[in-house]
């Protein structure tokens, strides 16, 4: 622990650390470019110089590139220092243009700021200005050569930290230029980093272009609601709509970087089909007329048919408190039929880990300090993009990366794929956990025995596993295989990717409760005659959706509290408006049982763009703002329970009655959030494995989470739909062959939803024999649950 | 010795009351007689445009974030050149109270203040002035002044095609 005077004040810090870092542990500010904590010192700004005056370094040096050494002394403020500052940022300075007022990074642009600091105030160089052309980077990222100051930060970002490939440096001396080699979309899913890495605006977001001086933006630390790792991203709205999202700093879960798809998905906030009115039978009515609908109508329903005809459904996406609060209102009722997910095997799989996992909960953070990483059926970029980032990070340290999927994984780093049907991922990870692998043949075992060695050689291993294709069964093979391969001196780490943000929320409310198929079963046979969704879509997030609409035809009534225009929004009988994530406070659970809390940005209100139509808002005023009656989806159920409309009363009630939810009084936004050390009970044992139709010449399709804008909440956002593929099937070459297909042929997929003209792409990493196709929105591939398995035909379509 | 104080202090402001009737009057008759404020004097704002005639106004929201009591909001919008402008612009005269920090605040030159002080109204709502409104056709104090031609940003001349910038460099260049 090197201890150093800065600026005649003494610290001390950990090894290894530098002297710019130790002089930001002291608060002092040292204008800086290239240095960034995520992506390291590499000294090629030149601006963080300090006069090192005695010690073991002396002289005039960078302090990004000096390590902290005990008995230094160093000078922030010496003036040859600053002289040295004033220049280097003039010299940054000589080919910028002068366009602040119409640049969008004004407001938070670093070269701005370094300006100031570096002490630089008037242009002296009466010299022309270099001038660039600038690319088309595709949807997200808006470049203007003419502002960049070199400093490197976006190759670093985008090659180094996030592994994409078609960006980078070209040229030399004051010719020096970042971008591809030819323009084009910039491939990487995690490319919208770099708007947030540039110090300055040749980098800015195109969807956000124009739309707001940043200064305006209302911003507050909020949870990313589109996986379930709990990404900390700062969402910015102003006039009425969310406008862009930026990444937030935890270092125990995303760092310093976000995906695509946290960044640009929240445009479902703005939907301009968002039911905005309270509705009782499709009819708009007030907020108290439907809330003493619902009380009554339920209350009539219990008195002729017993609590047990409600049933409640919660969701990954509602907070945590709504979810308890829907958990009191059921036991209020007495009603025992209370499920957290429609997608049955996500929920197992969610409630096993939150009984399971203990501490071999690994987060992000750690995963990235992991030296070997095990994917058993997880596939990061669909199910949680920012998980590859962190698999990366542990790649560049140096560790080993094993995918064992029956689909092709692909992950921005080097990996060994080993291709395996889902069905036998339980097997594998029981004989793992075992080490007896007699029940694989020769070959397969030539494959796993190196791969058990590795593990018990390894001193940081993590072994990650995704809800979808593991269920609940393989989620307790997984804690059980860590468990068994921990040793008392290294614990082996668990990851599992499950449905949505609040996923582990839901589990620990769920407990041993039946799961939404039972409920389905209820309802076919009309035990259970009312359905009350928490800001969840039945009709399409259940396992087996045509089962789900068939059973709920069957309903007397149901409730849904909504944020989006999903289909049990539209069917309710009495429908309720709830805030989507960035228009209220709340908390969510995260997949390693992290619990975090998000603040709102904005009110809810129909956007200014909406009202005005592109053009001034309108010239008449209201007392209520228009759209503005979704209420956040706690403050819903406190009102139906007639309990106080204040978070943290309802937060002090859960934590009074229910130990495992102590903390929330803690709670703080933008922080890292707390860790629940919690126990909970065991699912009942999940009935795995849909219906399949039968029929000889038939193929087998594995429906899976699709990539980046192929998720619920991501399909409502605009900006994000230039990502959402069309409609694909992926297969093994040689099955291909078998079929008489090639990569690129046009096909037509028929399933139990129906027909679908579809693209074929081939992979080797494909398990043979199995027809992979992703959930899509919109298209005939609707229906496929990702982890289900259908019958389908698949044949080739004549070349149009 | 106070009788006497307060017999002055009763005849006295008579007697200067008195001495004005006979003096030329500071106030004049208003509205009948009207007053010609200095060129400087800040009253009504207006949207200045560019000697070109194109609107200077960039919607940079400089004004906006200058001005005190917030009578200024506006949107941004890109035009198909790439020209930043305001899709709507609105200022709340009723709010307004004629600072002229926005003038000062705007990079542009866009945004001026003039003589006309006659902006009074019994409706609030005819003192919300749109864009439209506040648009004037012609370049306000500073005749010369484009913006665009010293931003360095290719919009309304080509890449290099401003005075003071070389034209676009041959990043793929092997040349010294």
């Amino acid at each position: 622990m090197p201890k150093l005077t800065i600026d005649n004040l003494e610290v001390t810090v950990p090894e290894g650390t530098n002297v710019l870092e130790a002089a930001c542990a002291l608060d002092i500010a040292i204008p800086h470019f290239c240095y960034h904590e995520a992506l390291g010192a590499v000294g090629s700004c030149r601006l963080c110089a300090m006069m090192f005056t005695d010690g073991p370094v002396k002289g005039l040096q960078m302090a990004c590139m000096v390590k902290a050494q005990d008995g230094m002394v160093v000078s922030s403020t010496h003036p040859d220092a600053m002289e040295l500052r004033e220049h280097v940022i003039e010299w940054a300075m000589t080919n910028h243009p002068h366009d602040c007022p119409v640049c969008d990074e004004g407001g938070e642009c670093q070269l701005q700021e370094m300006t100031v600091a570096g002490g630089h105030s008037k242009r002296r160089f009466r010299g022309k200005k270099a001038t660039f052309t600038n690319q088309d980077l595709g949807p997200f990222i808006q470049q203007e050569m003419n502002r960049c100051i070199t400093c490197y930060r976006c190759v670093r970002t985008y090659r180094d930290y996030c592994g994409g490939t078609d960006y980078g440096v070209l040229g030399s001396r004051n010719r020096i230029f970042y971008g591809r080699f030819q323009e084009g979309k910039l491939e990487s899913p995690f490319s919208g980093n770099i708007i947030d890495a540039c110090p300055t605006g040749v980098l800015t977001s195109k969807p956000f272009r124009f739309k707001t001086r940043l200064w305006d933006l209302q911003e507050a630390p909020s949870i990313c609601p589109h996986c379930s790792l709990g990404c900390a991203i700062v969402p910015g709205g102003r006039y009425r709509e969310v406008q862009r999202v930026r990444a937030g700093i935890n270092r125990e879960t995303n760092g310093f970087f976000i995906c695509d798809r946290g960044r640009f998905g929240y445009d479902h906030v703005n939907h301009p089909e968002r039911p905005r009115q309270p509705r009782i039978g499709g009819q708009p009515v007030a907020l108290e007329t439907a809330l003493d609908a619902v009380r009554d109508r339920i209350a009539v329903l219990v008195e002729a048919h017993g609590p047990n005809s409600i049933a409640f459904l919660g969701s990954s996406r509602a907070s945590l408190e709504a979810n308890a609060l829907l958990r009191d209102w059921a036991s209020a009722y007495g009603s025992e039929q209370l499920a957290y997910e429609a997608h049955q095997g996500r929920d197992y799989a969610a409630r096993t880990l939150a009984a399971r996992v203990g501490g071999h909960a690994c987060s992000l953070g750690d995963l990235r300090q992991s030296d070997l990483i095990i994917l058993f059926g997880a596939d990061p970029l669909a199910e949680g993009p920012m998980l590859a980032v962190a698999i990366r990070q542990a790649v560049r340290g140096g560790a080993k990366v094993v995918t064992i999927d029956p689909r092709p994984v692909e992950l921005p780093c080097t990996t060994l794929h080993i291709p395996l049907p889902a069905s036998r991922l339980p097997e594998l990870l029981a004989a793992l956990g075992s080490g007896d692998l007699s029940a694989f043949d020769a070959q397969e075992r030539a494959t796993f025995a190196p791969l058990l060695d590795q593990i018990k050689a390894a001193r940081r291993p993590a072994m990650v596993g995704g809800a979808d294709l593991l269920g609940g069964q393989g989620i307790a093979a997984l804690c059980s295989a860590a468990a068994d391969l921990s040793t008392a001196s290294r614990a082996v780490g668990v990851m599992a990717l499950l449905g949505g943000p609040n996923s582990y929320g839901g589990a620990l409310l769920a407990g041993d409760g039946p799961g939404f198929d039972t409920l389905l079963d209820a309802i076919q046979e009309r035990t259970v005659r009312a359905l009350v969704c928490l800001e969840s879509d039945p009709f399409c997030e259940a396992l087996d959706p045509a089962r789900a609409q068939a059973a709920l035809g069957h309903l007397e009534l149901l409730v849904c509290i909504d944020s989006t225009p999903s289909l049990a929004a539209q069917r309710a009988d009495i429908f309720l408006p709830s805030r989507a994530n960035a228009e209220m406070s709340g908390s969510y659970i995260n997949n390693e049982g992290r619990l975090q809390e998000f603040l709102p940005v904005i009110d809810p209100g129909l956007p200014i763009k909406v009202t005005g139509a592109g053009d001034h808002p309108p010239r008449e005023f209201f007392q209520t703002t228009p759209g503005s009656a979704p209420a956040a989806d706690w403050w819903l159920l406190a009102k139906l329970l007639e309990r106080a409309t204040i978070l943290a009363e309802l937060r002090k009630t859960m934590a009074k009655y229910d130990e495992r939810f102590s903390m929330l009084s803690f709670l703080a936004a933008g922080t890292t959030g707390l860790r629940l050390p919690v126990k909970v009970a065991l699912p009942p044992v999940a009935d795995r494995g849909l219906p399949h139709a039968d029929g000889s010449d038939n193929q087998t399709l594995l429906a899976t989470t699709g990539p980046l804008g192929s998720h619920w909440l991501a399909h409502l956002s605009a900006p994000l739909a230039a990502t959402e593929p069309q409609p694909y099937v992926c297969l093994h070459p040689d099955f291909a062959a078998a079929l008489g297909l090639a990569s690129g042929d046009r096909a037509r997929l028929t399933t139990r939803f129906g027909h679908c003209h579809v693209e074929v792409r081939l992979s080797a990493q494909m398990v043979s024999g199995l027809v992979l196709a992703p959930q899509l929105w919109d298209t005939a591939l609707e229906g496929l649950a990702p982890g289900s398995l259908h019958d389908c035909r698949l044949e080739k379509e004549a070349r149009a | 010795m106070n009788l006497w104080r307060d017999i002055k202090g009763t005849l006295q402001p008579f007697w200067v009351t008195l001495g004005y009737l006979f003096k030329k009057p500071v106030t004049i008759q208003y509205p009948e007689e009207k007053r010609t404020p200095p060129p400087r004097y800040r009253a009504r704002i207006v949207l200045t445009c560019n000697p070109d005639g194109s609107e200077r106004c960039v919607a940079c929201q400089l004004c906006s974030a200058a001005c005190p009591v917030n009578c200024i909001s506006m949107q941004a919008a890109e035009a198909a050149d790439g020209r930043r402008y305001a899709a709507w612009f609105r200022i709340n005269f009723s709010r307004c109270i004629f600072c002229g920090l926005c003038t000062e605040a705007c990079p542009t030159m866009a945004i001026q203040t003039t003589p006309d002080y006659e902006i009074c109204n019994r409706d609030v709502l005819k003192l919300v002035h749109e864009k439209e409104d506040l648009l004037i056709d012609g370049c306000g104090k500073d005749t010369e002044y484009n913006f665009y031609e010293h931003s360095g940003i290719g919009v309304v001349n080509e890449r290099g095609g401003n005075e003071d910038e070389y034209g676009p460099v041959d990043p793929k260049s092997l040349l010294p």
